[in-house]
């Protein structure tokens, strides 16, 4: 939980206000804290740090806050900061951000599981072009039992499978589960794309 | 009436029901909907929070695609692929540099010329002309839906019109009107569900869908209705955990908008599969004597 106060870090700020500035799209300097986005911001309460604290975490160069909190993380982009800014500042497009530059700064992700879903739904769809749901899950679920097994030993990876297993069996039982994989004839140009995101540095 | 269609990769899996209701009510109500070819999987959420380019560059190849068709206007049911897909259009639009750099690598290039346009747009125009109304063969009588739009619809990450008011969205409404049911008015219908936090943040999606039941409730509605696939899995299979957390009582149905819009039009729950579902939502149907 970050303390109540923001410390200016000058010699951090402009590069660090810049990059995240130019890669996210959003021009923060306009935002004059009105706070429009805290209070919509669904995961607020749960997070600590709502839209208008992370802009200024950026601002003025917190980069290990900024690239370390919850709601970079817990931000589920449901835009309602954005779509209510005054100054249309998108600080979903910030988290985004934020989230990109902490994977490249190899910080370890504060919520591994989030992380690890996004990471296995990207390979499953540049596998074949589609996302095979059954192949992504059992991605996701690879990491996340290796995740659960630090975080808190046999008895996390058995909740884990418990929840999964409850949630299988019921998308089972009510004919939701898909067994199958569908290819993309023009895989090559997908798979020339996801070589081209590496071209630039950071994907850009 | 002809409209490209992308389905995108959970109609063709765990929402496979949407789809087929989908182009089973649109040629109900006269509208022929071409697939279009190939397509492939829009990135969703997931792309836009890892990998910039592909965010913009997944969509961009259903684009070129669909923009060599030569047809006007393309369909898309999801919420997500649509809102991906609109926004991926009008980035190309506004960035000559990116556009370039993505045409490079597809043999069917995007011109940007094709209107991408939600299920909700389509049907509430239907709706307003009448049409719709002219297609009932039984009125949805005693149904009072809470019409849940969730978060993309009506919100995006960039400057773009939305074809509805965006705090307080209409169009389900007006279709549901026309079927003769009774939706109501309620405060949370563009809450997020959590999408796939329901998974890797389990917590906090219990938390956001508990705050939409609670109001849909209150409010009076003895069911739901929505036009996004992961809004439809998020609400229906985690409901009776939602519910069972926060002692809500007893639960409601999670329709689709072309499941109303099928039984109204006179066909049965067996061939919209609406036996799909987690929580059951033909009994509603019966003891309403809809079918």
């Amino acid at each position: 939980m970050p303390s109540s106060v923001c410390e200016f870090k000058p010699e951090v700020a402009k590069s660090f206000a810049r990059e995240v500035m130019e890669r996210s799209g959003q021009n923060i300097l306009s935002c004059y804290q009105c706070r429009r986005c805290a209070a919509g911001c669904p995961v607020g309460d749960e997070t600590g740090v709502t839209p208008d604290r992370l802009i200024r975490m950026v601002l003025l160069g917190e980069k290990e806050e900024a690239l370390s909190n919850l709601l970079v993380w817990k931000c589920v982009a449901c835009y309602t900061c954005g779509t209510r800014c005054p100054n249309t500042i998108q600080t979903a497009r910030i988290t985004e951000t934020l989230k990109q530059m902490s994977k490249e700064a190899h910080l370890a992700p504060l919520m591994p599981k989030i992380a690890s879903f996004h990471t296995a739904f990207m390979a499953s769809t540049g596998s074949g072009g589609r996302v095979s749901e059954l192949q992504f899950m059992r991605m996701y679920e690879m990491d996340t039992l290796k995740d659960e097994f630090k975080r808190g030993g046999f008895k996390a990876v058995m909740d884990e499978l418990k929840g999964q297993a409850d949630l299988g069996l019921t998308m089972w039982k009510k004919k939701r589960m898909h067994f199958g994989s569908e290819k993309v004839k023009g895989i090559s140009e997908v798979k020339n794309l996801y070589k081209k995101s590496k071209e630039r540095p950071s994907g850009r | 009436m002809q409209l490209a269609y992308y389905p995108g990769c959970t109609l063709h899996a765990s929402s496979s029901l949407y789809d087929i209701q989908t182009k089973k009510v649109f040629k109900q109500i006269g509208i022929d909907l071409k697939e279009i070819e190939d397509w492939n999987c829009c990135g969703a959420t997931s792309a836009s929070k890892t990998d910039e380019f592909l965010a913009i560059a997944l969509p961009a190849r259903n684009l070129g695609i669909a923009d060599a068709t030569g047809l006007q206007e393309m369909l898309i049911p999801c919420s997500s692929c649509y809102s991906r897909t609109l926004v991926s259009q009008k980035r190309l639009a506004e960035d000559k540099e990116l556009k370039n750099r993505i045409n490079g690598e597809l043999s069917r290039k995007v011109e940007g010329r094709i209107k991408i346009s939600s299920i909700v747009e389509v049907l509430a125009g239907k709706a307003k002309s009448g049409e719709i109304a002219s297609k009932v063969t039984r009125k949805l009588e005693g149904l009072t839906p809470a019409c849940y739009y969730g978060c993309l619809l009506t919100r995006f990450p960039t400057d773009l019109s939305v074809p509805d008011d965006v705090e307080n969205p209409q169009g389900m409404e007006t279709v549901c009107t026309a079927l003769g049911a009774k939706p109501i008015e309620w405060g949370y219908k563009t809450d997020c569900c959590g999408a796939s936090a329901s998974v890797n943040d389990t917590d906090q999606a219990l938390v956001l869908m508990y705050r939409i039941f609670k109001d849909a409730i209150a409010r009076g509605a003895n069911c739901f209705v929505t036009t996004c696939p992961m809004c439809q899995l998020n609400v229906d299979a985690y409901q009776s955990r939602v519910y069972e957390r926060y002692g809500l009582g007893k639960g409601m149905p999670v329709y689709f908008i072309t499941e109303l819009l099928g039984i109204a039009m006179g066909m049965s729950p067996a061939e919209l599969q609406i036996d799909r579902h987690f929580v059951d939502a033909v009994g509603l149907l019966k003891e309403l004597k809809l079918v």
